[in-house]
This record gives structure tokens, C-alpha cells and sequence, in this order.
């Protein structure tokens, strides 16, 4: 019977045109969101790729000369000297001797790499650098150019295929579901299919295995489609649990809104009634309360200016330059590179320029610090706020099962800050000692291995919000059940 | 094979049905007249459980409509004013729908087609989608479900109103086909005419009761509508 049920609904559906058109709009949607999510996915996977190869080639290439250098030393027996300043090619050691030059001026690429999903959604990863530059010198406030101020994204989202689900899977669903019950009512099908030996309850269960089938087809399908075409390593397991856990929270997010339909249905008013109340719940559950969650998070916890953090480091900078005693060490501090070769002042600017870098690192970082902290409040507003709409529990979970999440993103930010430090450390030492660097310390530099979160600290982070969209489910789908046997089959 | 003992259906203060008893054996065409609101509509909605009664048992081949619903409804057929359908689905694909939906799966394309056929439904019209029937066409599918649910009771409600004298003469030809295969039929409508010609017992109803019945062999038309007109003042 349920069988005899949902394989007519399947077909009465699949002659309603309306639905066609709305599915290819679907189609349409998530080919393009995908599309676009693939290529920033490998614009950033290349452009992090690129700016690491050329860091590497000015290294090799140093590492060349000092290993010219090394060899010319042993030819002639000469002692292998740090190079304090820039000599002319050919004359005296080669500036790769030089850890200070080294670690300050090539940069140590580190990338957070995507997970195979991150096309999805793309998340805040289109404000956050998935790589930074770590040089010596330098703090993590200056490279780690986050734009601080746009947590907006995180609950309206780019156009991804986070988006699409979010936002037009409810239309195609509630345009299969809204007159569930109420068009046939007011066809006058309903009254001759009761009739008949099938109870109301059963009915619509087999009306709604038709649509579920759909859906979990619909997004089965093109969700393995979106995968295959633009998801990275589909050899390793873990692209495909989470790919398991992507489906998962999808179809208990339509399940939501089947059952808010079936809500709807039951009260039996009609289906223009039905119709225009589903409407105004998927514009206050998608759009009015994300937003409103959003304006209250920037209210609340206003993030300072990114002008300030800017000027803040203009006048650290300020500062340190009046400490060096003319206009002139400060240029050269900065551009090492035009200091005249066999100029002897060349270790002193450079000695110069790192104490300034820590002047200013010492000076931005309370503001640095309140960006962080303002964030992580506004980050909190929204993970206890999340229960308010399915919407945003969708767009946390869909982050996280992608690995675009803010807390992924804090906990590589922790990561290169360690490695900034041991990077740091290594280069300042060697500098500061004046100790040359070897051809074969260059295998010896510190390297960045990005630590992966174990897989249960992701299902730790998605718990909040898939439980929070079941619990959701379950009260909206049994709030109908007692009503079933009061629905008015007849008018009187 | 109908029977209502003691029916009563009230809605707040207002009773819309006030001890209806009631009997139609297989065979019997029995007509129920009466004006607007005076109960015809609840009856046969009593009957198919879609409300329940105050008070009072609904019986259908010897069972209780509301102690099982399901049960009793493998022997009813339901034709209401507008037999309604699934527009896009073609005649003969609603046909087999309902039949199924009736606990009928043995049927071929050809019985189907037969069903149709024997309903007087034009050939051409099995295979276009029911959107497009009048609605002669669309009562004719309706008679052709409960021919493939081989029902043992038919609950008709209305269902020559609207319709020109040949459809409604031809639809009455059914009728008694049907009466003729052992089916009990229950009948709401206004056609006076109509009823007398078809029926074998005619019941007038009043404000929720059951105010007399005849025999169409023992009265004429005009006494039809002499008594009629007389309950209804």
C-alpha cells in the first residue's frame, strides 16, 4: 500500500512542471556553487603552492652560493666567515651565510590544507589566509591579515554549495510539500482515495516517502556529483566520512522542513493559507533570524576598527624609526637589499631593524589580542544563538564538515604561531651569534608540518549543532501526530 | 448491507442528524431527499468515517464503521457530487490507482480497459489525461472504480446534479447495472424525477430526521413530489 502510494505521488509529481523548473534551478545552483567553490579551493591550493616554490627557489639559490662559496673556501683554505655585510658578487661569503638574511627576508610558507570537502562550503576562507608568510622579524599580527571585520559571512555565507542547501533545498521541499494534504482537500482526491481501505496516517507517510526519496536521491546525487567533480583527496577515507556526515546533517535538514510542512497541513487550512505561512517561516528561519544573530553579534562585541590595528602599527613603527639615529639607517633597516655592497654599517641596520620589528610586535599585540578575543565572543554569540534557526546550525555544521570552520582555522592560527616562533628563534640565534650558515644547515631549517585535527575533535565540534537540528526534527515532526485524527476530511 | 441505528451527528448546539434509522438491502436503490442541510451529506460522511457520531453505530455488511473503518471500506464506493481525479493521470491510470488503492491488483490493461468500456466512457478517452473530461466522463470513471472494487455498497452523493438529461439518464442505466449485480445503493439527491424512475425506496428527510418513506412501486410521480413538497412547508 505505502509502495502502491508513493510510486503514484512520484509519478503525479514528476508530471507537475513546476517542480521541474525548480529543480533545475537546484541543478543549475549547486553546478555553479560547486564550480566556484572548486576553483577558489585550487586557486588557493596553487597560490599557496606558488608563493611557497618561489621562497624555496630564493633559498636554493642561496644555498647554491654558499655552497660555491664552502667549496672555494676549502680550495683555498681560507676560514668560512658569516657575511655581516653585502659583498659585490664573487667577493667575500655570500650572503646566505647570513641566518638574519635568511630567515628575515625569504619566508617559510605554511598552508592550512584544505579538507576534501572545502569546495562545499567555502565558510570564512575567502577572509581567512589559509597561508601565511612566516618570516623572521615579523608578527603574526602583520601577516595574519584576517579581515577582522566581516563576520556577516560567517552567517550570511558566500555562494557556495553550503548556500544553495541551505538556503533553496527548503523552496524545492516546501514547493513538493506545503499542500501536502490541503490540495488534495481541496481537489476533492482525498475524500475518494479515503474511501478506500487507507487510513490518513498512512497516506500521508507514503506521500512523504515519495518526497523523501526524492530529496535523498536529489541530494545524494548531486552531492556525489559536486564531490567527484571538485573535492580533493577522494583516495583517502576521511574525505569520505565526512562526505557520510555531509549528507547525514543535509537530510536531517529537509527532514526539518517536511515536517514543518506536515505541522502546517495538519491545522487544514488551505493551501494558499499553507503556503504563504511556509513562506514567512523559511524567510524568518534563513534570512530574518541569521541576520538579526549577526547584527547582534557586531553589536555586542564590535570588533575594533581594522584602521586602528593599521595606524596602531604606523606609529609602533614611528616610534621604533626615532630610535635609530637617522632617516637613513631606517631605510636601509628596512631595504637590506640597497645597503652598498662592503658596506660594514650592513649588520647594524639589520640588528636595528629586528629590535624594531619587536617594538612593534610588542606594541600591536594588546590590540592584536582584543581582534582575537572580540572575534572569539562574536564566534561564541553565534555557537549559543545557533538554536534559533536550523539555518545557522546548518551553515556551523556544513563549515565544520568541510574544515572551513572558524575553530579549525583558530586552531591553525595557534599552529603557526609556534612555528612562527621556532622560525624565529632558529634564525635570531644564528644571526645573533654571528654563526654562518652552512650549505648543510639548509636541510636543518625549521619546517612547518601542519598537525591535523583528529577526526573526533571534528565530530566534538558538529555535535552542538546536528544535535541541535535532530532535537529540532523531532519536536516539530511530533507535534502533528495527535492532530492527524482530528483533520476534517469532509466539509460539514 | 447499510444500516444506521440510532444515528446522530451534532455539532455543538446544532443537531445535524437526530436518530436516523435506516436499512438498504443488496439490491435496493434507495433515495434520500430532502432540502440543503437536512442531513443527506452526513449521512453518507457517517458511513465512509469521514466524522464521527455522537451517538448512534453506522454498519456496513455487518460491521462498525468506527470500530473499523478500514474493514468496512473495502465494500464502498463513494461518488460524490464531482467524482474527483488526478488530473494529470489519464481515465484508465486513476482507474487502476483506485482499484489498487481498492485491494484490487489482479486486473490486466484490457479489464481495465473493459471497465471502461462498460461504463460507456468513449474509447478514444482511457488514454487522455482526466483534465480534460467533462464531467459526465468523470462520474462515468467514478462508476467504473467501484465496478473494479467490485463494492457491495455504493454511497452517491449527488452525483446526477449538474449533469444534461443524457448523462444523467445513462448514469441511472449504470445504476441499475449495478443493482442488478447485488449492490446496494445509497442515494442523496434532488432529482425527484430521477428518483422514482431508479430508486425502489425513497426516504425524505427533514432537519436531521428521517421524516417518511415510499416505495417508488406503490406511489406516482406526482405523488413524489405532492409528499415531498408537503414535508418540506
Amino acid at each position: 500500500m505505502y509502495r502502491l502510494i508513493a510510486m503514484h505521488e512520484t509519478r503525479a509529481l514528476a508530471r507537475t512542471w513546476a517542480l521541474w523548473a525548480i529543480l533545475a534551478l537546484l541543478v543549475f545552483a549547486i553546478a555553479f556553487a560547486a564550480w566556484s567553490g572548486g576553483r577558489s579551493v585550487s586557486r588557493q591550493l596553487k597560490g599557496a603552492g606558488d608563493a611557497a616554490s618561489y621562497e624555496v627557489g630564493l633559498r636554493d639559490r642561496m644555498r647554491q652560493e654558499t655552497a660555491e662559496y664552502e667549496a672555494k673556501v676549502k680550495a683555498t683554505g681560507g676560514p668560512y666567515e658569516f657575511a655581516t655585510v653585502r659583498h659585490a658578487p664573487g667577493q667575500g661569503p655570500p650572503q646566505g651565510t647570513n641566518a638574519g638574511a635568511v630567515g628575515a627576508e625569504t619566508a617559510a610558507y605554511i598552508a592550512l590544507p584544505p579538507t576534501g570537502l572545502a569546495a562545499l562550503s567555502i565558510g570564512q576562507s575567502d577572509i581567512q589566509l589559509d597561508y601565511l608568510p612566516i618570516t623572521m622579524g615579523k608578527s603574526l599580527a602583520m601577516t595574519a591579515n584576517a579581515e577582522l571585520e566581516n563576520p556577516v559571512n560567517l552567517l550570511a555565507g558566500s555562494f557556495d554549495v553550503a548556500f544553495v542547501v541551505i538556503f533553496l533545498l527548503p523552496i524545492f521541499i516546501l514547493a513538493m510539500t506545503y499542500d501536502l494534504l490541503s490540495s488534495e482537500r481541496e481537489r476533492g482526491t482525498l475524500a475518494m482515495v479515503l474511501a478506500h481501505p487507507v487510513s490518513l496516517r498512512k497516506l500521508m507517510a507514503s506521500k512523504l516517502m515519495a518526497r523523501a526519496a526524492i530529496i535523498l536521491l536529489v541530494v545524494t546525487g548531486l552531492g556525489l556529483v559536486a564531490v567527484l567533480a571538485v573535492g580533493n583527496y577522494l583516495e583517502t577515507p576521511e574525505t569520505w566520512l565526512r562526505f557520510a556526515l555531509w549528507i547525514i546533517v543535509t537530510l536531517v535538514y529537509s527532514m526539518f522542513w517536511f515536517a514543518l510542512a506536515v505541522l502546517v497541513n495538519i491545522y487544514g487550512q488551505s493551501s494558499s493559507t499553507n503556503g504563504t505561512i511556509l513562506a514567512g517561516a523559511w524567510l524568518i528561519l534563513v534570512v530574518i533570524i541569521p541576520t538579526l544573530i549577526s547584527l547582534v553579534a557586531t553589536t555586542i562585541y564590535p570588533v575594533p576598527s581594522r584602521m586602528d590595528l593599521t595606524v596602531a602599527a604606523r606609529e609602533a613603527q614611528t616610534a621604533a624609526e626615532k630610535n635609530m639615529d637617522k632617516s637613513l639607517n631606517a631605510f636601509y633597516a628596512e631595504h637590506l637589499e640597497y645597503v652598498p655592497a662592503g658596506d660594514q654599517r650592513a649588520m647594524d641596520f639589520m640588528t636595528l631593524g629586528q629590535a624594531s620589528a619587536n617594538t612593534i610586535e610588542k606594541a600591536l599585540s594588546p590590540l592584536y589580542a582584543e581582534f582575537q578575543a572580540r572575534r572569539g565572543q562574536q564566534q561564541g554569540l553565534v555557537q549559543r544563538s545557533q538554536y534559533l534557526s536550523p539555518a545557522v546550525m546548518m551553515q556551523l555544521a556544513l563549515n565544520e564538515i568541510s574544515g572551513t570552520s572558524s575553530e579549525r582555522y583558530e586552531d591553525f592560527l595557534q599552529q603557526a604561531a609556534k612555528f612562527r616562533t621556532e622560525w624565529n628563534d632558529y634564525f635570531a640565534e644564528r644571526f645573533l651569534r654571528q654563526d654562518p650558515l652552512r650549505p648543510a644547515d639548509y636541510d636543518s631549517f625549521p619546517a612547518f608540518r601542519y598537525q591535523p585535527e583528529p577526526f573526533s575533535v571534528v565530530l566534538k565540534r558538529l555535535a552542538p549543532s546536528l544535535s541541535g537540528l535532530l532535537i529540532l526534527l523531532l519536536g516539530v515532526a511530533l507535534v502533528p501526530l495527535p492532530g492527524i485524527r482530528r483533520y476534517q476530511v469532509a466539509a460539514r | 448491507m447499510l444500516e444506521a441505528i440510532d444515528l446522530r451527528k451534532s455539532y455543538g448546539d446544532h443537531a445535524a442528524l437526530e436518530g436516523l434509522n435506516l436499512k438498504v438491502k443488496a439490491g435496493d436503490i434507495y433515495c434520500l431527499l430532502g432540502a440543503n442541510g437536512a442531513g443527506k451529506t452526513t449521512t453518507i460522511n457517517l458511513f465512509l468515517n469521514f466524522i464521527e457520531p455522537t451517538s448512534g453505530t453506522a454498519m456496513v455488511n455487518g460491521i462498525d464503521v468506527t470500530q473499523s473503518p478500514l474493514e468496512t471500506k473495502r465494500y464502498l464506493a463513494y461518488i460524490p457530487e464531482q467524482v474527483m481525479l488526478y488530473g494529470n493521470l489519464t481515465g484508465i491510470e486513476n482507474l487502476e490507482y483506485f482499484a489498487r488503492l481498492g485491494g484490487h491488483a489482479e486486473y490486466s490493461a484490457a479489464d481495465y480497459q473493459s471497465f471502461l468500456d462498460r461504463v460507456g466512457l468513449q474509447a478514444n478517452a482511457a488514454h487522455l489525461r482526466v483534465r480534460t473530461y467533462s464531467k459526465g466522463m468523470r462520474q462515468k470513471v467514478g462508476v467504473a472504480i467501484a465496478l473494479a472494487k467490485q463494492a457491495k455498497a455504493l454511497l452517491l452523493d449527488e452525483p446526477t446534479s449538474g449533469l444534461d438529461p443524457k448523462a444523467s439518464n445513462e448514469f441511472s442505466a449504470l445504476l441499475l447495472q449495478l443493482r442488478n449485480d447485488g449492490a446496494a445503493i445509497l442515494m442523496a439527491t434532488h432529482d425527484l424525477f430521477r428518483a422514482k424512475e431508479t430508486g425502489n425506496r425513497i426516504g425524505i428527510m427533514k432537519s436531521g430526521r428521517l421524516v417518511q418513506e415510499l416505495s417508488t412501486d406503490e406511489v406516482s410521480h406526482a405523488d413524489v413530489e405532492r409528499i415531498y413538497l408537503e414535508h418540506m412547508h
